[in-house]
């Protein structure tokens, strides 16, 4: 008797019900990988635009966000505890934000 | 309180189907769905036995998070619409039954089964706080629900990686001294597919309800195979 083929359900990401409960290492790994995309076109713009200041503190943010992001995995890489997964992540967060405020305070404000 | 419930056999289309239960103090969503089976539509199907979280066999997608029915009450929903799915990533067998063996074939083709040396030792003493046991235990109470390789999105996106539960088992012998290493683990373990297929997310870790951290064991199992590579 020939067999049915296999049905394996898959999380859809067009749909809320895919998205409903995302947890916060999914998100980490998110933004940074979205901050790399956008890092691509914001690179471009800043050739192109070099003294904007708009794009630099984009630039900037988007630096801090997928380089704080970064040194986060690879701290858990090197045996940090995984269950301190969402402190690293507001860390990571809360400094790339201190950083920002302070270079704005003295660059662009 | 209303269960938007998946219901799916073989031949089929899938759909949502409704059933408005009576929610009680106390009541958990296995004790909803096996209200709804008895009074509401005697053709739904779901797995369970033992009621009372030690078995692993009421795993679903509860609210769109990966839950045990018998250990998730209701009040702690917060809600009155609760959302019930079978658990993603495995074959479907019907409704919210799913096929659970490719937990087994994952776990036997990444070679995570305990190989004895040659040469055992009458007994091969591991102490009670031996470092050794100390990195293992936290990682050995697995009982095979699959709610890690559901959570997992690796799973999804790669149908080679062995999972969450395969290689946290895997870990639990490649640290044991008294093993000596099972003949296919190289092969897998240093594949594109396995260790580095890991991102990381701790989707695995959050939603095991036994508390084992699975990225835990994978990260253990890649920094092992560096050390083994560069010694």
């Amino acid at each position: 008797m020939p067999q049915r083929p296999r049905r394996i359900l898959r999380r859809r990401w067009a749909t809320t019900e895919g998205w409903r409960g995302t947890r916060a290492g999914m998100w980490a790994w998110l933004v940074q990988r979205a901050a790399a995309v956008a890092l691509l076109a914001v690179i471009v713009l800043h050739v192109r635009t070099p003294y904007w200041g708009g794009v630099q503190a984009l630039l900037l943010a988007l630096v801090l966000l997928h380089g704080l992001l970064g040194v986060r995995v690879i701290l858990l890489d090197f045996g940090l505890p995984v269950r301190w997964h969402r402190l690293l992540l507001v860390l990571a967060v809360a400094l790339a934000a201190v950083i920002f405020a302070a270079v704005w305070g003295w660059r662009w404000s | 309180m209303v269960l938007k419930v998946f219901r799916w056999s073989p031949g089929f289309r899938e759909r949502i189907q409704r059933f408005w239960v009576p929610a009680k103090e106390g009541m958990t969503v296995l004790d909803a769905l096996v209200d709804a089976q008895r009074r509401l539509d005697p053709t739904l199907a779901f797995r369970y036995a033992c009621r009372v979280g030690m078995c692993g066999s009421c795993g679903m997608v509860i609210n769109g998070r990966e839950r045990w029915a018998c250990r998730t009450l209701l009040k702690s929903l917060e809600t009155r619409i609760v959302t019930v799915r079978p658990l993603y990533h495995f074959p479907l067998i019907r409704d919210l039954v799913v096929d659970l063996a490719p937990l087994a074939e994952q776990t036997a083709r990444v070679g995570a089964t305990f190989v004895p040396k040659e040469e055992p030792a009458a007994f091969a003493r591991v102490g009670a706080d031996a470092p050794e046991r100390r990195r293992i235990d936290p990682a050995i109470e697995c009982i095979g629900c699959g709610l890690c390789v559901s959570a997992c999105t690796m799973v999804a996106n790669d149908e080679r990686f062995p999972g969450p539960a395969a290689l946290n088992r895997l870990f639990t012998v490649a640290a044991d001294s008294r093993d000596a290493g099972h003949p296919d683990r190289a092969a897998v373990l240093f594949s594109e597919d396995t260790l580095t297929r890991c991102h990381s997310q701790a989707n695995c870790t959050d939603v095991c309800p036994m508390e084992i951290s699975p990225t835990e064991s994978i990260l253990a199992l890649r920094r092992r195979a560096v050390r083994g590579l560069l010694s």
